[in-house]
């Protein structure tokens, strides 16, 4: 019974117990209790990770990763949406931080200052779209949360299993093609990550460059269009308010959702 | 040292099966389509943590490009769910994606919502309202019933 995988097996159920229990089902009942669960669960998990074996980093990295996963799961649990998308905020700084470790540099930078921008629009639309008074009936209640919360553990189960039991026991190829830290040092972890990673970036994926840019001018015109289309669809006297009395326009409103 | 490369890989994949997970369950299970949509930004960011972590390993750069590029195709998403979201909302006036439920195959059942007691308020109060400014907008009446009061 002392076996990894009952271990795994034991952590993947905690889990998928505690998403059930955090995620929204109408009430709020259990949550303190899927909350431990879910610590035990990680805890157990954690258990089976081999450690880094530098003090220092290990515990750096299990702040941040700790700090990055309870983000992620309020954002997911949280019943009020603004408080999820604070969450998420969180969440990316933890991510951003756990790039900055591994010598991506721009990335993190990157990360924040990309994600950062599209938080806010995310709060903006929520502050226009959601339901201000709190408790809307679509917050209050997940679909099939037991279901959802059993796959997505199972499938984190299966991956870290895997991923510990390859690593663990190593194939010859793979640590041969590890890099030795006179490697990193010029390379990842070199003193000019963000000028390497740009002479990378633009020489052999110049090509690459280009393509995302025409998927970002196809998506901006995408977007637009929708928006435009969604617009054209309504009536001419609701762009232009103050025309025609109200109830007039209501009446225009109604022909439009019979067409 | 051969470990401690090793180690450290197998640390950071499994922060990012982690947050895909998370993500996975939260696109699955919550109705709200923002919530929808932040947990699909959360699944590509686990997968982005992968990638950087095995750049790192193979002393490669091509992870952390392939990241740039995943942030890159993310707002686009970004920018068109947004535009749909926008839309679906202008139709049905609510976020919640249940409404959309005659989408679904022929030999589905329809969703039924049951019944909950009735609604707690948020603990904290309703949300900031902004002040009001200039001239009162004419609103079709349909559109009142709706709109939050922001």
């Amino acid at each position: 019974m002392n076996s990894p995988q009952a271990i795994f097996v034991a952590a993947t159920l905690l889990g998928a117990v505690a998403m059930w229990l955090l995620l929204p089902r109408g009430q709020a009942r259990g949550r303190p209790l899927g909350i431990l669960l879910g610590t035990i669960g990680v805890g157990l998990l954690a258990s089976q990770v081999p450690r880094i074996g530098r003090w220092g980093e290990d515990s750096v990295f299990l702040i941040l990763a700790a700090v990055t996963v309870i983000a992620a799961a309020a954002t997911v649990t949280l019943r009020n949406p603004l408080y999820s998308a604070i969450w998420f905020g969180l969440s990316l700084l933890g991510t951003a931080g756990l790039f900055l470790l591994q010598g991506a540099a721009f990335l993190a930078v990157a990360t924040v200052i990309v994600y950062a921008g599209a938080i806010l629009v995310t709060f903006l639309f929520l502050l226009m779209l959601a339901n201000s008074q709190g408790g809307a009936y679509y917050d209050r209640v997940a679909w099939e949360a037991s279901l959802s919360a059993f796959a997505g553990t199972v499938i984190v189960g299966i991956l870290s299993m895997t991923t510990i039991d390859v690593l663990a026991d190593p194939s010859d190829r793979l640590v041969a093609a590890a890099a030795t830290e006179a490697e990193l040092a010029t390379g990842v972890l070199s003193d000019y990550p963000i000028a390497l990673l740009g002479g990378e970036l633009f020489g052999r994926h110049l090509i690459a460059v280009e393509v995302a840019g025409t998927l970002l001018l196809a998506a901006l015109v995408g977007a637009a269009a929708i928006v435009a289309q969604s617009r054209s669809n309504r009536p001419a006297g609701v762009s232009d308010p103050g025309d025609s009395p109200p109830s007039a326009m209501t009446e225009n409103q109604a022909k439009a959702e019979q067409r | 040292m051969m470990a401690y490369e090793l180690h450290l890989l197998t640390n950071y994949l499994i922060v990012g099966a982690l947050l895909f997970g998370i993500g996975l369950i939260g696109f699955l299970s919550r109705r709200n389509m923002i919530v929808m949509f932040l947990s699909a930004e959360m699944m590509l960011q686990g997968v982005s943590i992968s990638l950087v972590a095995w750049g790192r390993y193979f002393n490669d750069l091509d992870g952390q490009i392939l990241v740039i590029f995943i942030i890159t195709v993310a707002a686009c998403e970004a920018a068109l769910a947004l535009a749909l979201i926008l839309m679906l909302f202008q139709r049905r006036g609510n976020l919640d994606i249940a409404l959309w439920h005659d989408l679904r195959e022929s030999n589905q059942p329809p969703y039924v919502d049951r019944e909950l007691p009735e609604t707690p308020p948020y603990a904290s109060g309703p949300w900031p309202s902004l002040t009001p400014a200039g001239r009162r907008p004419d609103l079709p009446r349909e559109e009142t019933d709706y709109r939050s009061h922001v």
